[in-house]
């Protein structure tokens, strides 16, 4: 009889893998992102990630619309900068304070936190948990403190 | 055998006329049922599944790609991009770790800590968004997108780096220029 179907001999008989591939799509899926518990592991390692883009987004749009500015027309020296926001309204001073100050808080306590795991120190289950939630309360903490300096 | 029977109870259960006490206008009066958003009871013992069916990350085009008796194929590894990459990161993100704290005890940098402070957080951002690029733009599905980002991600690192130096050299620094905008308009204005 025939040997078995090598790699080459597969990739030749494509109009049966062709279809296998197609059928694949006709089949169910499993629920996965929409059952998945809520745990502070994931939420705090996603959250990780979004404010350090955030911060280093709005860090490299800064440093670039300042180096473009002059052909621009715009003025983003301090000197404007500081003048314009002390004009806003005091409520909207702090809040917006709190909302710039929050992703910074918060990923510079857990980007503790992740230095501590690699030196392999609090990785059971348990302690993360626990590092974690202390993690959002000096979050929060810290970003109100700030945002009133 | 039951397998058989689905197409003909998942018909049946369609026909049949949804219970008028899961579908009342008044949102008070609706079943736990409703809210859980399961379907009907016939249904569920119909199809495979009883949670939403909503496609998130739907699955790809699919390939077959060789056969189940392929060796797995490793991709090449250097210590330059595995673990003196992983050390060096730690490095940096230690670094940052003394510097950030600084200008909140003495009030600001001087120039030379100042343009290090940038120059780290550049690096770090650099290698951060590596890492995103790297997760959500494999080569394998997007090849020549992530090659452009990973481009953007150096070019950006040359214009940030440009417009972060001139900031330094014609106005205040990072640390002292957060400073004054921080406290515009406050009664500490001035102060330290």
């Amino acid at each position: 009889m025939s040997s078995a179907p090598s790699a080459e001999s597969m990739r030749e008989n494509d109009a049966g893998t062709s279809i296998l591939a197609r059928q694949r799509l006709n089949r169910p899926v499993a629920p996965h992102l929409m059952i998945y518990k809520a745990q502070i592991t994931w939420y705090l390692s996603g959250l990780n990630r979004i404010t350090g883009c955030l911060l280093s987004g709005g860090f490299y749009v800064f440093g670039a619309l300042y180096l473009v500015a002059p052909y621009i027309g715009w003025h983003l020296e301090t000197a404007v900068l500081a003048a314009a926001f002390a004009k806003w309204p005091a409520v909207l001073k702090v809040g917006a304070k709190v909302l710039v100050a929050l992703p910074f808080t918060f990923h510079s306590f857990n980007g503790v936190r992740h230095l501590t795991w690699d030196t392999a120190s609090l990785i059971d289950n348990k302690k993360v948990v626990q590092t974690g939630w202390t993690v959002v309360g000096l979050t929060v903490v810290s970003a109100v403190l700030l945002a009133f300096l | 055998m039951a397998f058989a029977l689905r197409p003909t109870l998942i018909r049946q259960a369609l026909a049949m006329p949804s219970s008028r006490l899961t579908t009342s206008a008044i949102p008070a009066l609706r079943t736990q049922q409703y809210f859980l958003r399961r379907a009907p009871l016939a249904l569920q013992q119909a199809t495979f599944q009883t949670s939403s069916k909503r496609a998130i990350l739907p699955p790809l085009p699919q390939r077959m790609e060789g056969t189940v008796n392929d060796a797995v194929r490793l991709p090449p590894s250097e210590p330059s991009h595995g673990n003196y990459h992983w050390t060096f990161e730690r490095l940096v993100s230690a670094a940052l770790l003394p510097i950030t704290v600084a200008p909140f005890a003495a009030g600001s940098l001087s120039p030379l800590l100042d343009g290090t402070f940038i120059g780290l957080i550049i690096v770090h951002s650099f290698i951060g968004f590596q890492s995103a690029i790297a997760d959500y733009f494999p080569k394998w599905r997007v090849p020549y997108l992530r090659k452009a980002a990973d481009w953007a991600n150096v070019l950006a690192v040359v214009v940030v780096g440009w417009g972060w130096y001139e900031f330094e050299t014609n106005d205040v620094g990072l640390t002292e220029g957060v400073r004054r905008i921080w406290k515009a308009g406050s009664k500490a204005e001035g102060t330290i």
